[in-house]
């Protein structure tokens, strides 16, 4: 179980994250989700390690680890833009960690996730030959390789197109049920946080608005902004798609 | 971003100690030598005479360089002129490059000259050699190469969309000129005319043979400090005046950065036809690069003929004196060995410098630091930085080595290797070091494994300017070479005395002959790593 308690950053003078609190179950997704310069991105690297916070504790599983460095959490993820390192092929950013590491994962274990995310076909290509979804699945596969345990996902699905888009979400679900890893997706878009995450943690202006399942965020707002920015955007699209297809397509 | 760690803080400080004791203490002792003494050297009416013929002739030549270049890019970018006419602009135009500036000087007395082979060909002296027009014409082919690369480049980052939007708006042709290619390249310009006066006001090698009686102050400084007896204190003296306008010249340059236009798209359309357009354009170009490369035609037919050029029968006994005497080959050795030393020290210290820089979470202050080191080394001249080494390590071990040469020249040449590993490194995905981390590299094995060889081709363009100007250079070292340390470009200094042109003319040759070795192994380098990432 992954705990935050009352997590505070500054940024020249700005106070990006006010008080954060939360708890996390092993084996869970939840996504953040916020507006631009909410804070999400910052707790996501908080939680990673890569930004030191001003003030208070991140327990994992009983220990307090804020102070372990980001490299011996054991926690890793994937970028935004995948990073993926365009002198490797394809196979060679899959491996790139067991380098450092060859006891970490067997041969059969390093198979088994190649073929879970269907990268065979694609192993010797180079990075600039794959596609956005052919990208995100090598950027999982090197990250799953190193068995983390807690998996980061910044903005996953922001590069990718409708179809690519919902065979990946898919793919993230069956990952976390599968190796049984908790996940915790960044995300500005309202329908992907909430159609993805077993639980929601809805930020605003570095404070949590709300925090629960995908269900209670639809029923139960817990306040103006997120009736306004999150039901309300939901509604809108629900109500273009009833407009198009009519209800009871819907 | 890396966060900060011992072993960055560690090359950081050894950085800093090499700029301290290589750049900052030499220049502080030479400032302190010249404060004596600058006062009364600024009434000396043959000093006064020297800055006043300085800054006039660099001027002229820096206006004529800068409209020159600024045509033969126009052809490149904006006319519709034929491929090969391009290629040969942009190979024939750095020819100059190659060579030492002090052989600019022999080749149009060989050229130019009374006996020259363009006044032979042409009928008749074009012009007096000596004085103001020969300088005027070494400096014009010596700095346009410069001028031409830089605003060729800045033509690269203008938005061409615009050249359609003002024609749909109705703007006449000066109109749309002035518009969509003066406005965006305004900041270039200016930076090309102040780069251009720079190098002719600093540069030692072509007034060393042409100056005649049109005294100069880069000559001026020499026969101070080498004649029968060394004058430090005028010497350093001079030296200061000499860095003024440089120290001028780059804050105008850091000025003029506010004019350069950003575009957030750089987008190419059609160029409308136009044959008298692109026919005079291809004309003038092709002439330009004729006469660059005609001027120094002659160093490649002097040294094969008996007695040029009186006797033009062929011959080859130059040659084999040379090579038989055994000096060509010690000096040669000698001039490979600094100029490989120091590319590879070179490369090594402006790439991580660089990579501290760009790809480190250091304060500000500490990054902002090596920009500085940078600045300083881009406005201290060649000589004056010879000169400041000569005054502080005189009574050291160093003197008269080639460790001194190399460092000189690593210093000298930092700005331009350094600037580019910046632009490259800040052009990686800044999550490398990080995701590198998270699959258990050290910093520095990421640096190998990762952004060196997404750097490499970089590396390599490095390496090859260190070599090349190392090969060139002149004005840094001249104070530097002792008897066992002479190199090619000192050797031919040495060799003016004795007016041995054949000698000048065939160590030119062999200079020109490494220096284009080593570009296109450069470009073979790099073709070779492309088609390996390609294959991959």
């Amino acid at each position: 179980m992954l705990e935050l308690k009352n997590i505070k950053k500054t940024f020249g003078g700005r106070l990006v994250l006010d008080g954060i609190s939360l708890q996390i179950e092993e084996g869970e997704i939840v996504s953040m989700l916020g507006l631009s310069g909410s804070g999400k991105t910052t707790l996501l690297n908080i939680i990673l390690g890569l930004v030191p916070m001003d003030s208070g504790s991140i327990i994992y599983n009983g220990t307090d680890i804020s102070k372990v460095p980001m490299k011996k959490r054991g926690f890793n993820i994937v970028f935004q833009d995948y990073a993926l390192f365009p002198n490797l092929n394809a196979y060679k950013n899959i491996v790139y960690g067991l380098k450092n590491k060859p006891d970490l994962l067997s041969k059969e274990e390093l198979e088994d996730i190649i073929d879970f995310l269907e990268l065979r076909p694609h192993l010797s290509k180079k990075i600039e030959q794959l596609s956005g979804g052919q990208k995100q699945r090598v950027a999982l596969a090197r990250t799953l390789v190193t068995k983390p345990k807690i998996l980061l996902l910044d903005e996953p699905l922001s590069a990718l197109d409708g179809v690519i888009k919902e065979t990946i979400k898919d793919r993230i679900k069956a990952i976390t049920k599968k190796y049984n890893i908790t996940t915790i997706i960044v995300t500005h878009d309202p329908e992907e946080a909430l159609t993805i995450s077993h639980k929601v943690l809805i930020i605003d202006k570095g404070i949590i608005s709300q925090y629960g399942t995908p269900k209670e965020v639809i029923n139960k707002p817990s306040n103006s902004f997120v009736e306004e920015f999150i039901v309300h955007q939901l509604q809108i699209k629900r109500d273009n798609i009833y407009n198009l297809f009519g209800e009871c397509y819907a | 971003m890396h966060n900060k760690k011992l072993e960055i803080k560690i090359i950081f400080t050894v950085i800093a100690l090499f700029f301290m004791v290589f750049l900052f203490a030499p220049l502080v002792v030479l400032l302190r030598n010249s404060l004596s003494s600058i006062i009364p050297l600024i009434h000396n009416k043959e000093i006064y005479t020297a800055t006043q013929n300085s800054i006039q002739v660099s001027l002229v030549a820096a206006l004529i360089t800068t409209i020159l270049a600024f045509i033969l890019a126009y052809a490149v970018n904006c006319t519709n002129i034929l491929k090969p006419i391009n290629a040969i602009i942009k190979v024939g135009i750095s020819v100059p490059m190659l060579l030492p500036t002090i052989t600019y000087g022999f080749v149009i007395i060989y050229s130019f000259g009374k006996q020259g082979l363009l006044t032979k060909i042409l009928g008749r002296q074009m012009f007096d050699i000596y004085g103001f027009n020969g300088l005027l014409l070494g400096y014009i082919i010596y700095t346009v190469p410069f001028a031409f690369l830089l605003i060729n480049n800045s033509f690269g980052y203008i938005d061409k969309k615009f050249m359609v939007v003002s024609k749909l708006m109705g703007d006449n042709f000066l109109r749309s000129f002035i518009n969509t290619i003066i406005h965006p390249l305004i900041g270039t310009l200016g930076g090309a005319f102040v780069l251009t006066f720079m190098l002719s006001f600093t540069d030692f090698g072509i007034p060393t043979s042409l100056q005649g009686t049109y005294n100069v102050l880069s000559t001026m400084l020499y026969q101070v400090m080498l004649g029968s007896i060394p004058n430090f204190n005028s010497g350093s003296a001079i030296a200061l005046i000499m860095l003024v306008p440089s120290i001028i010249g780059i804050v105008f340059l850091n000025y003029l950065e506010k004019f350069n236009f950003h575009y957030d798209k750089f987008s190419k359309t059609e160029i409308v036809k136009n044959k008298f357009r692109d026919i005079s354009f291809a004309s003038i170009s092709i002439l330009t690069i004729i006469a660059i490369v005609s001027v120094f035609l002659v160093m490649f037919i002097a040294p094969f003929v008996v007695n040029y050029p009186y006797d033009m029968r062929f011959t080859t006994k130059f040659i084999f004196q040379m090579f038989t005497t055994g000096q060509i080959k010690e000096v040669y050795v000698n001039s490979l060995y600094v100029a490989i030393i120091s590319s590879v020290l070179g490369v090594v210290i402006s790439y991580v410098s660089a990579l501290i820089n760009v790809r480190t979470n250091l304060s500000k202050r500490v990054t902002k630091s090596i920009d500085v080191f940078s600045m300083i080394t881009n406005s201290v001249p060649g000589m004056v930085l010879g000169l400041a080494y000569l005054m502080f390590f005189n009574n050291s071990d160093l003197k008269e080595t080639f460790t001194i040469i190399i460092i000189c020249n690593i210093i000298h040449l930092f700005t331009t290797p350094y600037l580019m590993a910046k632009n490259s490194l800040s052009k990686i995905n800044p999550a490398f070091e990080t995701t590198g981390e998270l699959m258990g590299d050290t910093w520095i094995k990421t640096i190998i494994r990762v952004i060196i060889p997404n750097s490499i081709s970089t590396i390599i363009e490095m390496f090859g300017y260190y070599f090349i100007n190392s090969m060139v250079t002149i004005s840094a070292i001249i104070f530097l070479v002792g008897a066992t340390t002479s190199v090619i470009t000192s050797k031919i200094q040495e060799l003016q005395h004795f007016e041995d042109y054949n000698q000048i003319f065939i160590l030119s040759i062999i200079v020109f002959l490494t220096n284009i070795i080593i570009k296109i192994c450069c470009e073979l380098a790099n073709k070779k790593i492309q088609s390996n990432r390609e294959r991959l």
